[in-house]
């Protein structure tokens, strides 16, 4: 059962337009502030190892997400560098997310579609590396 | 520490020449690594794709400040980019590291010859005509909708192919892939130099972390080497991206070229030991 379709007209359209142009602009920022953020947090990684006298070559540990907040309380210089990198690969990732859900706000169907599919396929990367498929 | 204060000062030059010569600088990062202080090309690449993702996060967020990337068109070859990271991504370990080397350096000399002749290659349309064959396609409204103000995308085949190519390469040499994706866009697609610069620096990071959290999981990021190179890169990105109107490209692209070159002949000198 369908209710009655109604057309849209075209100040819909430019309304539309505009959600998603103000879209653009505010995930712009946030990409620029998450940038900025994950610089901030590597600096401060990199100055605590200096401190600690670790030298890039002694050979880093992997990267344990159950350990981060540990690693960050206790002011461990890994702690810091894993989180600016885990900030640095994410900033991406959420401006897709957030285009997707303002695509979604501007009634855009094919292009929320294409936003869920590549965060189908980075999903599906870290589940084959997390789970040593490969 | 002088190896990290080297590694943020090779970072720094990776950075400064991406920027001034509109590349991601991850062309440099990898035979800086693996030449330089010996890591492995799987670690290397991680940290490149890492440092390509801080530098390419910066300019897309402006760009689209700006609204001079096209989004809708970014998005759709993103999929076909990440897919191709991804396969790039679980292939990359099958591949014996001195193949991936001399691959690598075939790579390099490709883009100290696109370098070589870019003054004149550079050329693409800024507004396009109507493709009368598109026209016909049932794609006519999809490409319609992937069109900017005045120009008008065609040829989504060839950008979907070229797309997972440029992923693929991503992956596997820790590289943004603008050098693909630029030409692809402007050439192929018909989309404005500019706009396919700025698109091609949105796509970039989600290419990368494609990958990225493939070498992240496989243990293949080495933090303490990747904070230092990610900031050197940063750092010389942001002033490469200031002093470029002040410097003469001319004599860089030279030294860019010369330096490639040197670079690939060591890369396919270490594949073949």
């Amino acid at each position: 059962m369908s209710g009655p379709s109604i057309a849209r007209t075209p100040a819909d359209d430019r309304e539309l337009k505009g959600v998603a142009a103000l879209a653009e602009f505010r995930i712009g920022r946030l990409m620029i502030a998450m940038t900025y953020a994950s610089v901030a947090v590597l600096v401060i990684g990199v100055a605590l190892m200096v401190a600690a006298g670790i030298s890039p070559l002694s050979g880093g540990p992997t990267f344990d997400a159950s350990q981060l907040i540990a690693e960050l309380t206790s002011m461990s210089p890994v702690g810091f560098l894993w989180l600016g990198l885990v900030i640095v690969i994410a900033t991406p990732i959420v401006r897709v997310i957030g285009a997707a859900i303002s695509y979604g706000l501007a009634s855009q169907g094919t292009m929320v579609a294409i936003a869920v599919a590549i965060l189908v396929v980075i999903v599906a990367g870290v589940a084959i590396a997390a789970t040593g498929s490969v | 520490m002088p190896v990290g204060l080297v590694m943020l000062g090779g970072g720094a030059v990776a950075g400064a020449f991406g920027s001034l010569l509109g590349l991601g600088g991850g062309i440099l990062i990898v035979p800086l690594l693996t030449l330089g202080f010996g890591l492995s090309l799987p670690e290397a690449v991680g940290v490149s794709l890492v440092s390509v993702i801080m530098t390419s996060s910066a300019a897309a967020g402006v760009y689209l400040e700006r609204h001079v990337a096209n989004l809708r068109l970014g998005m759709t070859l993103e999929l076909f980019t990440a897919s191709g990271a991804l396969i790039g991504g679980l292939v990359a370990v099958a591949i014996d590291e001195r193949l991936l080397s001399i691959l690598f350096a075939g790579l390099l000399a490709y883009v100290a010859f696109t370098m070589a002749r870019a003054p004149r290659a550079e050329h693409g349309p800024e507004i396009d005509s109507l493709d009368e064959h598109d026209d016909d396609s049932p794609l006519a409204p999809t490409l319609d909708r992937l069109s900017g103000a005045g120009y008008r995308v065609r040829n989504l085949g060839r950008g979907v192919v070229g797309a997972t190519g440029a992923g693929v390469a991503s992956a596997l040499f820790g590289i943004g892939g603008g050098i693909i994706k630029v030409p692809l866009m402007n050439l192929a697609m018909g989309v404005p130099l500019r706009v396919a610069t700025a698109t091609s620096n949105l796509m970039i990071g989600i290419t990368a972390a494609a990958s990225a959290v493939i070498y992240l999981f496989r243990g293949e990021i080495d933090p303490y080497v990747a904070g230092p190179t990610a900031i050197g890169v940063f750092i010389g990105a942001t002033l490469g991206s200031r002093l470029g109107h002040r410097i003469e490209l001319r004599y860089l692209r030279i030294l860019f070229v010369v330096v490639l070159l040197y670079t690939a002949f060591q890369m396919l000198m270490r594949g073949l030991k």
